[in-house]
């Protein structure tokens, strides 16, 4: 019976001692932040375009994928440390894969980050006209002089995570007639089966030559009934 | 008595030692457990068994009756277990199609060095045509490194270790793109005519085989050089590692055309097109039938080494195991892409103009009049299969309040006026095991009920060359170059194997030679990459939900049930999006070439990463 016991002891010992060998606090530091042209926020097709950090100073080189939010926010629990961060391409910016910017995380850290996109979408607004319909008046500028416009869609969608993969209508602007620089009105004709709902999401995208993925406003709210 | 001892002992040992001295060899003995390098490299048949070995380990992405990659394209979805349905819900990751298989070049390097060093009962004939194998092997998995990865470290002789502690001898650079696709090009013209002993052989390489894969790694360089440069953002490095200058192209097509005109040309090889037999029979004979004269390279299979694509993919209520079957269900994007013997395009005639159901008197009716192609690959509502017309049919359509609403019920059920409800082959939405889009798949699918069996399976061989993808590399590259005869080669096809009348093309376009590929060769590990090397994977499998061909639909037919209508037992189909797709196929632009692993990088600090990643 003593020895049970005492075995029973020892057990508990060693599950406890061994415990501590692989227990890691989790990383608690959060880096967070938005990527800005001019400080605004980019918006961009959600878990699309990427960011990625490296820490270096450790046997395993490996690289911690970031992902980007629709609005063109970002955050990765770190711990604290020195971080390099590099904008990859397969994005509606510039990539800068050499030009990697140094993060010093220490706790809560914020860092916005800079990018150059191809193209941008500003002054957007959107509104129901007398018919039922949504109008969309915006102007389209171009930032990187190599680029060309390639396209100019206007998503709808019931949800806020509307954009080139996941929506509910789409209207494509004839590219021929937009004038970069001034006002553009698009009008999206809403089929019977999206009118009848209560709201709708909205944004445009324009895309360069030079990239497959969309430059997005940030997505608005629609009260259609 | 203790000296007495030590005597002896001290006699026997000297005794011993002079004995053991004479006889050196007790200690070397061949040995019976392994095969020395001099007993292999001078026994043929031993090397025809370390190449067969080789030729086993030929890469693929969605080849060799791989059901699993083949339900991650356009052309079908997983119906398979629920555990895999990944399949249909997944992005192409950046890793997709990685392949790194540098073990495999070191094995064929290390055979041929060994083969010059120890070979010496071999004759000068022998060690060429085994030479020319390895050789035409090593420009294979180049091929099949270079269509995944870009231009990779181009090692041709085994790398050595010098134990001085530095390994940056063993560290070597990328080539670029077209130094790769160079590379298999110079090697196949020099040992094209070193294949003595193989001619004829469907299984082992030969000069039409190396001839072959001549013309789809040439039609591959060019078409890369065309459309890359084509992009907004054409992918590429600065190095050239990834990316082939536009002016290459047409070098490119023309060494492409020669090379399948000289398959063309010769004599051993014809399309195969019996007389006396439906064409779409035909077409399906051309891959179960190991005589076909238009097969120009295969795996084979027999019994001892078999596969399980069968036991995979029969249709439902033809399965002979007790579970498995339907696992691949061919997309309706793939069925339509079949276009009619008129020469119209292939969209099926479901709906008229304002948008009523049209009723069809037999359920194979709407499947009428297509290219024969068709019943050869794809098993539809009302075909048959094992000389017994399959049992597809989704439930039936009720006449209520003036419009059709579908019931459907379990596999095999009875409707309450006494017929079908659900046919024994579904299709049913959400279910496992059977077709989620109506239809089957009969390309290389035995009719053999015993081929379905485990363990004993089946053995139909896997093609991995064939004179129809040659024609259609010739078609592509004349095309390409601007010569009229493009319009032959593909006409040529579309008549034999299709049903077509003669020179059913007038006005050639890529898209149609696009097509064409996608009907003549689906479900033979060429989409994934002909998709990439015309550079528009990311155009077709673009990841948005409303699009047909990213999200794969299936078609359901339903009997109607509207008694004293004209229309009553006959048959409509339905348009729909199995709920078992979840995610539409998104292919980005970083996956045009696959990301190298970490560890490679960081071993090999000479390496540049690709694009995007």
């Amino acid at each position: 019976m003593k020895t049970k016991f005492i075995n029973i002891i020892v057990l508990i010992f060693i599950t406890l001692t061994s415990c501590e060998y692989d227990d890691f606090d989790q990383p608690k530091a959060m880096l967070t932040g938005k990527v800005v042209f001019q400080g605004n926020p980019v918006g961009v097709r959600t878990n699309g375009p990427q960011l990625e950090l490296w820490e270096s100073g450790h046997a395993l080189y490996t690289k911690i994928p970031v992902y980007i939010a629709h609005d063109g926010s970002y955050s990765a629990a770190l711990f604290n440390g020195k971080y390099k961060l590099v904008r990859l391409s397969g994005a509606p910016w510039e990539p800068q894969s050499n030009d990697t910017v140094i993060i010093d995380v220490k706790g809560n850290t914020i860092k916005d980050i800079e990018v150059i996109p191809y193209l941008i979408v500003r002054n957007e607004s959107f509104q129901k006209n007398s018919s039922g319909n949504i109008s969309a008046k915006f102007i389209v500028d171009k930032i990187v002089q190599e680029s060309n416009l390639a396209e100019v869609r206007l998503f709808l969608g019931k949800n806020i995570l509307t954009d080139q993969n996941k929506h509910e209508y789409v209207v494509n602007a004839d590219v021929e007639s937009i004038i970069l620089g001034q006002e553009f009105e698009m009008i999206a004709v809403l089929p019977k089966e999206i009118s009848s709902t209560d709201y709708l999401f909205v944004r445009i995208g324009v895309r360069s030559n030079k990239s497959s993925e969309f430059y997005y406003t940030q997505t608005q709210k629609i009260i259609l009934n | 008595m203790k000296n007495k001892i030590l005597y002896i002992l001290i006699s026997f040992m000297v005794i011993g030692h002079f004995t053991c001295c004479n006889e050196d060899s007790w200690l070397q003995r061949t040995p019976k457990d392994r095969i020395t390098d001099e007993q292999l490299w001078n026994d043929p048949n031993m090397i025809l068994g370390l190449l067969a070995n080789y030729y086993d380990r030929l890469p693929q992405l969605a080849g060799v009756f791989n059901t699993g990659t083949n339900a991650e394209l356009d052309d079908a979805m997983w119906s398979g277990h629920v555990d895999q349905n990944s399949r249909n819900d997944f992005n192409y990751a950046d890793d997709y199609g990685r392949y790194w298989d540098y073990k495999f070049i070191r094995d064929i390097n290390l055979a041929m060095e060994n083969m010059e060093l120890y070979s010496q009962k071999l004759t000068d004939l022998q060690k060429k045509q085994f030479k020319a194998e390895f050789r035409f092997l090593r420009a294979y998995v180049y091929f099949e490194l270079v269509k995944r990865m870009g231009g990779v470290p181009l090692v041709t002789t085994q790398l050595i270790y010098d134990g001085s502690g530095d390994p940056t001898s063993l560290q070597m650079p990328r080539a670029k793109e077209a130094e790769i696709y160079d590379f298999i090009y110079d090697e196949i013209q020099i040992i094209q005519d070193d294949f003595i002993q193989t001619q004829g052989s469907r299984t082992r390489a030969n000069k039409y085989t190396a001839l072959a894969l001549q013309s789809r790694v040439m039609l591959y360089a060019a078409s890369i050089a065309k459309y890359n440069s084509q992009m907004g953002a054409p992918i590429s490095t600065p190095g050239g590692e990834i990316g082939i200058p536009e002016d290459r192209a047409n070098e490119y097509y023309q060494k492409s055309l020669t090379a399948s005109e000289a398959i063309i040309a010769s004599s051993e090889y014809t399309l195969y097109n019996p007389v006396g037999v439906s064409k779409g029979e035909s077409f399906y004979k051309l891959f179960m039938d190991k005589s076909v004269s238009e097969v120009i390279f295969a795996k084979d299979f027999m019994t001892g080494k078999v596969h399980g694509f069968t036991y995979e993919n029969v249709v439902r209520s033809f399965r002979s195991d007790i579970e498995g079957s339907s696992m691949l269900s061919p997309s309706l994007s793939l069925v339509e892409c079949f276009d009619y013997l008129d020469g119209s395009k292939g969209t099926l005639r479901d709906k008229d103009a304002v948008g009523n159901y049209i009723a069809y008197e037999n359920m194979s009716d709407i499947f009428a009049n297509k290219d024969m192609r068709l019943y050869g690959t794809v098993v539809y509502p009302g075909s048959n299969f094992r000389s017994q017309t399959v049992d597809i049919q989704a439930g039936v359509a009720v006449w209520e309040n003036d419009r059709y609403s579908f019931r459907v019920g379990d596999l095999g059920t009875i409707y309450d006026d006494g017929k079908t409800l659900t046919g024994f082959d579904g299709p049913r939405d959400n279910d496992q095991y059977v077709s989620n889009t109506g239809f089957y798949i009969r390309k290389y699918v035995s009719e053999n009920a015993q081929d379905g069996v485990r363990p004993s399976l089946a053995s139909n061989w896997w093609v991995w060359f064939r004179l129809g993808e040659i024609y259609l590399n010739a078609a592509e590259a004349a095309f390409e170059l601007g010569l009229p005869k493009s319009k032959d080669y593909i006409n040529t096809i579309r008549e034999k194997h299709g049903g077509f009348p003669a020179n059913s093309i007038e006005d050639l376009t890529i898209d149609i030679i696009q097509n064409e590929r996608r009907v003549e060769l689906a479900f033979e590990d060429h989409r994934f990459f002909d998709l990439k090397r015309w550079r528009i994977a990311d155009k077709i499998l673009n990841g948005q939900d409303s699009d047909v061909n990213a999200v794969v639909h299936g078609l359901y037919p339903y009997r109607i049930c509207r008694p004293g209508h004209e229309n009553d037992g006959k048959y409509i189909f339905e348009r729909m999006k199995p709920t078992r797709f979840k995610k539409a196929r998104f292919f980005r632009p970083a996956n045009y070439y696959s990301s190298i692993e970490q560890k490679v990088l960081d071993n090999n600090p000479k390496l540049i990463k690709n694009p995007f990643h």
